[in-house]
């Protein structure tokens, strides 16, 4: 008796559960379906969208700043720019939101290498170009890669900072190194060092991009070495606060020049790195061409919406373009040292900018 | 008064007139002192490790930087013993400051171009701590919503009013007086770290010898029983809100002179380390139990690790795991010395 009734349950129950998985399988999907969704037509066409990393430092504050006056110049129609706030999956949110809006290109700046080819997908297969600016992905198709050669920085930075201490110790005040940029920043001036300035050792702060790491760690590395030569900030936007705090309540912060002079080389160009260049308190700051970094990624985003391509090989604004193993291209902006003699150059991002 | 000593974990009974009462008191001392073997033997590893290390001036510069994470911690140590928590301390940390330079500085250093006495602006600072304090002790206390999630939601806020007020700019250029707490010394320490030991032994003070302090102690171990007991909870909750935005506020004016600048993003982040420092200073996360001078161990013993970590070069991809582990052996130490359950 009880197996009588119980079979028949049983199989009802089995067949409900069957047809549910059959209705749950037929509901599946993949993100990736969504092709041909893109809205279009309504308006909108032709709209860019620019995302940016984070708006916490000068320098992506003074690139947001100069997106919508470089659209305007090169007749490019953005969008409000879009504030990822250092979220990697904001950032794909970010990257969808727009898509979904249908625009018809993108420019953005990467937080992670790795992380945005989920987002650069998601365009690739609606057939909309993105330009990735500041940050070179590690998987993924762009258009155009906009970025300066932070491996150029490091050794530009050391090249300058070798050539004036020549021996002793000297420190470098490192970002993220989680972050590819300051990854890169950190190992050329490292290996820079080692290999043209034997006699010169490197210490190290580490500071995730945090002014009160960098306060912190260079007080504890003056206590430790008196002796101290030089400091390589690695952005000055974040650094060069701290540092000069520090060797004044240290009683170090001597104007160039003078014999006890401890040699300050930046990196970021912002208004008060030149600033404090002309005080004679650092001696020199690579400067990361924020209003190029627009210009182009704005300029290259116009191209590729048009159809246009490249090649790699020298462009006509003084940089290179290289081609990556994947394919991409790369557009190497040139980032100039800035010295005392070429501080007052109206090209300066940091001098046209209005602050 | 008897019923609120009774209830209360103060950290010395009024009375302690049975043995067993004795006993405890003294279990109780051994409590808020039970990191510093932990903090010894990394003082005692340091000086090995370092000529520098036990220097005056490392030694002065460890105090120097760790100040700022004193007095927020100070700040979050009263709101947990509460049994609350307010997680927009850090916020707290950087807006405060940067509103009272905004209406010092002048239009073209980003300031709102009011150019208002630097007083003034300190005044405000202050003023705008206590009043985020009490707009969080409101909602926490009087809306009666979950102090977690509206301290982070209110993270969030301050933060975004932070960076659309700053327009995402770094402050600079602020008058000396913004700095002088960092970089005026008395005796060769800097103003902070005077400025923050006072405020422990005031809070110390006020927590183990003073109505208030016995209050906040019953509260936090258990609310209904303080209110029965004729505590006006409410009020005394407030208070402490309302102190800790001040002390957070505070906080941030030091950070501000050690670093030079105001960074949209200062203090981010920072309330990880200081909820580390209380809870491995033995600042209970349910209420009630906790005392000032365990909640100071644990910020020194950070300042310390920290210190020592920069002094020793460690190789940079592992200061991070090597600062979670030490952090992870002093807890355990300070659990063998304690010999009681952490909670």
């Amino acid at each position: 008796m009880t197996i009588r009734i119980l079979l028949p349950r049983r199989t009802a129950a089995t067949a409900a559960a069957v047809t549910a998985s059959l209705v749950l399988l037929g509901a599946c999907g993949s993100t990736g379906d969504s092709k041909g969704n893109t809205a279009t037509g309504d308006g909108k066409a032709g709209k860019t969208g620019v995302v940016l990393p984070f708006l916490t430092s000068p320098f992506w504050q003074a690139y947001n700043g100069y997106v919508p006056a470089k659209a305007k110049e090169l007749g490019v129609s953005t969008l409000p720019t879009v504030n990822s706030n250092s979220d990697a999956a904001q950032q794909i949110t970010d990257i969808n939101n727009l898509l979904n809006q249908g625009v018809k290109g993108l420019v953005v700046a990467p937080i992670d290498s790795a992380a945005i080819a989920a987002g650069l997908d998601q365009a690739e297969r609606k057939g909309v170009p993105v330009v990735a600016v500041d940050v070179a992905p590690d998987r993924g198709k762009v258009a155009m890669i906009v970025r300066a050669d932070n491996r150029a920085y490091g050794t530009l930075a050391c090249k300058y900072m070798g050539d004036k201490v020549k021996t002793g110790k000297v420190v470098q005040i490192m970002g993220d190194l989680s972050s590819i940029n300051g990854r890169d920043r950190s190992e050329a001036f490292r290996d820079c060092m080692k290999q043209n300035y034997p006699s010169i050792q490197v210490l190290e702060i580490p500071t995730e991009w945090k002014a009160e790491r960098a306060a912190a760690g260079l007080n504890t590395i003056l206590n430790a070495n008196p002796d101290l030569k030089g400091v390589y900030m690695q952005a000055g936007g974040v650094f060069l606060a701290p540092t000069l705090q520090q060797l004044k309540a240290k009683g170090l912060l001597h104007p160039v020049g003078d014999p006890k002079h401890i040699t300050v080389v930046s990196n970021d160009g912002i208004p008060q790195e030149l600033d404090a260049i002309r005080r004679g308190d650092i001696d020199a700051t690579v400067s990361q061409p924020a209003d190029d970094y627009a210009k182009y990624g704005l300029y290259y985003i116009k191209a590729a919406m048009e159809g246009k391509t490249f090649e790699p090989g020298p462009t006509d604004h003084n940089s290179t373009i290289i081609q990556h193993p994947d394919g991409n291209l790369e557009d190497q902006l040139a980032a100039p040292l800035v010295t005392k003699e070429n501080v007052d150059d109206p090209t300066l991002w940091g001098n046209s900018l209005g602050r | 008064m008897t019923d609120i000593s009774a209830l209360a974990e103060s950290p010395r009974s009024t009375q302690p007139t049975t043995f067993r009462g004795a006993r405890t008191a003294l279990l109780r001392r051994f409590r808020e002192l039970a990191l510093v073997p932990a903090l010894v033997a990394l003082v005692v590893l340091g000086g090995l490790v370092n000529d520098t290390f036990l220097t005056k001036a490392n030694l002065i510069s460890i105090l120097g930087s760790s100040a700022a994470l004193a007095l927020v911690t100070l700040a979050a140590s009263l709101i947990l013993i509460g049994g609350k928590f307010d997680l927009s301390l850090e916020s707290t940390v950087g807006i405060a400051p940067a509103l009272g330079a905004m209406v010092v500085l002048p239009a073209s250093a980003a300031g709102f171009g009011i150019e208002l006495p630097s007083a003034v602006g300190l005044l405000i600072m202050l003023v705008a701590g206590a009043v985020i304090g009490a707009v969080n002790g409101f909602l926490v206390v009087k809306l009666q919503l979950n102090a977690f999630i509206v301290t982070l939601a209110m993270l969030i806020v301050l933060r975004g009013l932070q960076v659309g007020m700053t327009e995402g700019k770094t402050l600079f250029e602020m008058p000396e007086s913004f700095f002088t707490l960092a970089t005026s010394t008395f005796l060769e320490v800097p103003l902070s770290v005077w400025l923050a030991a006072a405020a422990f032994a005031i809070a110390g003070f006020v927590l183990r010898h003073h109505r208030v302090g016995r209050a906040l102690y019953a509260i936090g171990g258990n609310p209904a029983a303080a209110r029965t007991a004729g505590i006006r909870v409410d009020r005394v909750l407030m208070g402490v809100y309302i102190v800790g935005g001040a002390l957070a506020a505070l906080g941030g004016l030091v950070l501000t002179g050690y670093v030079g600048a105001i960074s949209p993003n200062q203090g981010d982040g920072m309330i990880f380390t200081v909820f580390a420092a209380a809870v491995i200073g033995g600042i209970s996360l349910d209420g009630g139990k906790g005392t000032m001078t365990g909640a100071l161990t644990g910020v020194l013993l950070l300042g310390v690790v920290q210190n020592l970590l920069t002094l020793a070069q460690v190789k940079p991809f592992w200061i991070q795991a090597i600062y979670g582990g030490i952090i992870l052996v002093s807890l355990m130490v300070s659990r063998l010395t304690s010999g009681k359950a952490q909670d």
